[in-house]
């Protein structure tokens, strides 16, 4: 399974690779929605993780650009605000929504359940 | 109190409260991700030990830049948590001195994360010396907080805003520099215009694009005390 993990705060991605990569997940990271598209352009993903407000591309955007490039990914939005418009927005454009902190072995859940469906 | 009265109190009531909501709610967000961060670094050491513990090499220099990766985090949400306790302190005293050059770098650093999502950066330009004017504190940040509303509005392409605080006479001015265009010093939603509005009647107060800077000016009087000895 090849994830992409979007958010703008690049500590939180970067561990949360490491992490993935500790439980056999091939996972690459981008903090902004242009390093995102040109990392999607040079290889496919089976699902990306996706922030849902980040500066300049909103998560709902950058999941636009990337399914124009990869039609068969699927999404996973990530939140830290946790309000009502968020929640709404996540649930209906993504495959699963999750609030910040993640739980890892359930986000890893997730992603083999999005992936496999 | 009359109608008109009962009107500005409650628009600077509103204003008052929608802003204490947008910077509670921005504080808490940078707090999630602080956390959601330290929960993702918590999580690696814990990995690191469990693989070190199932033969893989110690690696101490790893996990000792995780844990100061950690100290980092605490630090940031620590003076995020600061700034939102000053904010809400300022509302102790409806009429207190106040030190406006601290005032301004404590909206600033509050805006932080709205201007980063604008792709912005403002900062607090430190004056020389004391700059200080009798006010109530809290509607004057909340003043100084719509008013870099309206000039994010109207920002330049460098996308940089800088606020200086200088004495003026019988007050203070907070001067707004980097904006373009023509610039609407009433600028940003109708509530918050009208908000905006409202604070700066209460607060005897003045906004206005200096037309040989392109600079928004906003004036700040020292409050009199009312006769009745009430307060704004």
């Amino acid at each position: 399974m090849k994830v992409l993990l979007v958010d703008d705060e690049h500590e939180l991605v970067a561990t949360l690779a490491e992490r993935l990569a500790f439980r056999g997940v091939d996972a690459q990271w981008a903090t902004t929605g242009r390093d995102a598209v040109a990392l999607a352009s040079r290889e496919s993903f089976d699902v990306a993780v996706l922030d849902v407000k980040m500066p300049r591309i909103s998560g709902i955007q950058l999941k636009k650009e990337l399914e124009r490039i990869h039609p068969e990914m699927k999404f996973v939005f990530v939140t830290g605000h946790g309000s009502e418009e968020d929640f709404r927005i996540g649930s209906a454009e993504a495959d699963r929504y999750l609030a910040k902190p993640v739980d890892i072995e359930s986000l890893v859940e997730t992603l083999k359940e999005v992936v496999s469906s | 109190m009359t109608s008109p009265d009962v009107e500005l109190v409650r628009a600077v009531s509103e204003a008052g409260l929608r802003f204490f909501g947008v910077m509670s709610a921005s504080v808490s967000h940078e707090i999630r991700n602080k956390l959601a961060v330290i929960n993702e670094k918590a999580g690696l050491v814990e990995d690191i030990a469990v693989a070190m513990r199932s033969g893989r090499a110690p690696d101490p220099d790893r996990l000792e830049m995780q844990a100061q990766r950690i100290v980092d985090q605490i630090r940031q949400a620590n003076r995020i948590v600061r700034a939102l306790n000053r904010l809400a302190h300022s509302t102790d005293e409806a009429d207190a001195t106040v030190d406006v050059a601290e005032l301004v770098a404590l909206v600033v650093e509050l805006y932080g994360r709205k201007a980063a999502m604008a792709q912005m950066v403002i900062e607090a330009e430190a004056p020389t010396g004391e700059i200080e004017v009798r006010t109530n504190p809290f509607l004057l940040a909340n003043a100084i907080g719509l008013c870099l509303d309206s000039a994010m509005a109207n920002a330049g392409g460098s996308r940089a805003l800088r606020v200086i605080a200088e004495g003026d006479g019988d007050g203070v001015s907070i001067r707004i520099r980097g904006l373009e265009g023509d610039v609407d010093s009433g600028g940003g939603p109708a509530t918050d215009r009208a908000g905006l509005g409202s604070l700066l009647e209460t607060l005897g107060s003045d906004l206005a694009v200096d037309r040989e800077s392109g600079d928004l000016v906003l004036s700040i009087r020292n409050l009199k005390p009312r006769e009745n000895g009430s307060q704004p």
